[in-house]
């Protein structure tokens, strides 16, 4: 029953503001919290043995009447349902004592399993316009989450937001509407077939150009990011998490590979492409992060950056390299979603984002600093921490495919990378403790149990790399390595 | 396929004039013009679903819920507007003109034509038999839309 990954969360959402007029707190906090850790135990143990045959394919009936929605579940899908779930339920624990002050907390919940619901949706579609349609789903209800807080700020990035989204999103349909006047079909199987038997060159071209500008901007990748460093930091933190976390990866980066690598097949100038805006991703963001001084602000460049490395993995083409991109992919979503929800402790504890007027929290709040240390070493690539293996194959693989520039690029903005980390680490948590936090306490039971889970298994998958990797990396990568085949041969209904 | 031409060219200069038109009402009529026009060319070219919903939902419904909206909005609120919008939408839009020629002209030729055909069963069976999934979807993004407005719309209570 993989269609409970859309179904749960949405049922529960109808529910919850029903629910929120009899209790308050308490209950909507316990139905979205269980809600969520449903779906990552379906997700880590069921789900392995579903696809152990192969890819599943369902077509759902309506008494005994089959309908059309059909659903695939591959390698690929699970390891995003994986990254979801696993960061969803994160974020949604931070919530519980983080969106007390916001008040409204089953209609917040409500907005966040939909916006789960979405990103599962387009996980598992089938076809093209479901793919858009899922797409706006989640991000109908992101908007209203970056503007939760109702403030001058946070109204105005959700603006800025919408506006770049409704332009992604029209290029996607413009491109999606291409193929189907193409192909006459908008099934992925249907359309990797007619793309195989027709010869159109330069139709293909203008769809992948507009899937291009449509999902760059979706991913965030430099130049189409200028929405990113507002919106992201002026949600509040879980959303900032799952938002930096695991949105511009499902409707960015699963959506654009899926289609690129499975449907359109991925061409030697495709991959160049990928490879090129990947890097000066990659490079450009990492240097806009050095110069930032709001903390969230600067996390929000790094997930740019960092968007640049898994897009350069995946663009590479290789199996070794796509590996590498989804592995830095999931570790990017866990560590990312780590420093925001720390983010979030020090601005409730402190009143502010800013670096500058922090200072010594480490002394005031130990687990906080602790966990920030963890989650910034990571994605700066420091072993044995998860950040670090990935960051390996994809230069690796950069290597064996003969692009050692693009390594050496790679190698030197890990560097970067490092050194802004480690700055926002001495500027908020290390030195001299600033008189005015004499009074901060640590952040709150959940919001602390949230960051030292996702701590954990930053470090718990850093040293247990090589079995994640066969577990859940490598199945997905072999999807994507596999090209239209995978496509072609087994999903068609 | 004057009729078709003329459409068209009236689709495009009534979705410019609702970009430009400074006065919201003006511009939320002319949208609904243009979309009326839309409706009509759907019509034209066998796609009665589409026209239908084209000319209810969006030159009816939503320009009876932009009025509203505009109606509601108190005078002497107005917002001092950049004058950029003067010269940059005549370019990009000239600019959008021609690079879009550019790529019909050299698509036309190389995009098999798809078989025309009228729209077949009734409307429940396209959307019930044909795009179920899309229906999840669909009223995934209305709930969405339903619990946006109750959230930005709420009380105000602890957090101001």
């Amino acid at each position: 029953m993989i269609i409970l990954f859309v179904a749960l969360p949405l049922v529960v959402a109808g529910i919850l503001p029903l629910v929120g007029k009899v209790s308050r707190r308490v209950v909507p906090d316990l139905l979205a919290n269980a809600a969520l850790l449903f779906l990552l135990v379906y997700a880590a143990i069921t789900g392995r043995h579903l696809i152990a045959g192969g890819p599943v394919l369902q077509q759902l009936s309506w008494f005994g009447e089959p309908v059309a929605i059909r659903l695939a579940l591959d390698g690929f899908s699970l390891f995003m349902l994986l990254a979801i779930a696993v960061v969803g339920l994160a974020a949604c624990l931070f919530s519980i004592d983080y969106m007390e002050h916001y008040g409204a907390k089953a209609n917040y919940y409500a907005l966040f399993l939909v916006m789960v619901a979405g990103m599962n949706g387009l996980v598992l579609a089938t076809d093209l316009f479901s793919v858009y349609l899922f797409m706006e789903v989640a991000a109908v209800a992101s908007y209203a989450l970056v503007a939760f807080g109702l403030g001058q700020d946070e109204l105005e990035a959700a603006f800025k937001y919408l506006m770049l989204s409704v332009v992604a999103t029209a290029f996607i349909l413009a491109s999606v509407a291409v193929i189907f006047g193409m192909t006459g079909s908008l099934d992925f199987a249907g359309v990797a077939k007619a793309l195989q038997e027709i010869n159109a060159g330069a139709a293909v071209g203008v769809a992948s150009a507009f899937f291009l500008v449509g999902f760059g901007l979706k991913a965030a990748l430099i130049p189409f990011h200028a929405w990113l460093p507002d919106a992201h930091p002026s949600a509040p933190a879980p959303i900032s998490a799952v938002l930096s976390g695991l949105l511009i990866k499902v409707s960015g980066i699963y959506a654009m590979t899926r289609i690129f690598l499975n449907v359109f097949g991925l061409t030697p100038a495709l991959s160049t492409v990928l490879m090129s805006l990947g890097t000066l991703s990659m490079v450009v963001a990492a240097f806009l992060a050095l110069g930032q001084k709001d903390m969230k602000r600067m996390l929000a460049y790094s997930s740019i950056s960092q968007v640049g490395y898994i897009v350069l993995g995946i663009g590479i083409g290789t199996p070794l390299g796509i590996a590498g991109g989804l592995f830095h992919l999931f570790n990017h979503a866990l560590a990312k979603g780590l420093l925001f929800l720390t983010s979030g402790s020090v601005q409730q504890s402190t009143g502010t984002r800013n670096l500058d007027e922090m200072g010594g929290l480490a002394k005031r709040m130990p687990i906080t600093a602790a966990t920030n240390l963890v989650g910034a070493l990571s994605i700066a690539g420091i072993p044995p921490l998860n950040g670090f293996w990935s960051k390996l194959i994809i230069i690796i693989a950069l290597i064996q495919a003969g692009h050692p520039v693009f390594a050496l690029i790679a190698v030197l903005t890990s560097v970067l990378t490092l050194w802004y980390f480690l700055l926002m680490q001495r500027k908020a948590f290390f030195g001299k403790l600033n008189e005015k936090w004499a009074a901060v306490k640590e952040a709150p039971f959940w919001m602390t149990a949230a960051t030292v889970l996702l701590a954990l298994l930053c470090v718990g998958i850093g040293i247990l790399f090589s079995s994640t990797v066969t577990t859940w990396i490598q199945p997905a990568a072999d999807v994507l390595a596999d090209g239209v085949h995978a496509v072609i041969g087994s999903w068609g209904f | 396929m004057i009729v078709q031409t003329a459409l068209l060219i009236g689709l495009v200069l009534f979705s410019v004039l609702a970009i430009l038109l400074r006065d919201l009402l003006k511009s939320a009529i002319s949208l609904a013009a243009a979309s009326l026009l839309l409706g009509i060319i759907f019509f034209r070219m066998n796609a009665p679903y589409a026209g239908v919903f084209e000319i209810s939902v969006v030159a009816g419904l939503i320009t009876v819920l932009f009025i509203l909206t505009i109606a509601l909005t108190k005078a002497g609120d107005e917002v001092r507007e950049s004058r950029a919008a003067n010269w940059v939408f005549p370019l990009f839009f000239i600019a959008f003109i021609i690079i879009d020629a550019l790529v019909m002209k050299g698509l036309l030729r190389k995009i098999p034509a798809l078989a025309s055909g009228a729209e077949t069963g009734t409307f429940g069976d396209v959307l019930w038999k044909g795009r179920t999934f899309d229906l999840v979807g669909q009223i995934a993004v209305i709930l969405a839309g339903v619990f946006a407005v109750l959230a930005l719309f709420r009380k105000r209570d602890k957090h101001d």
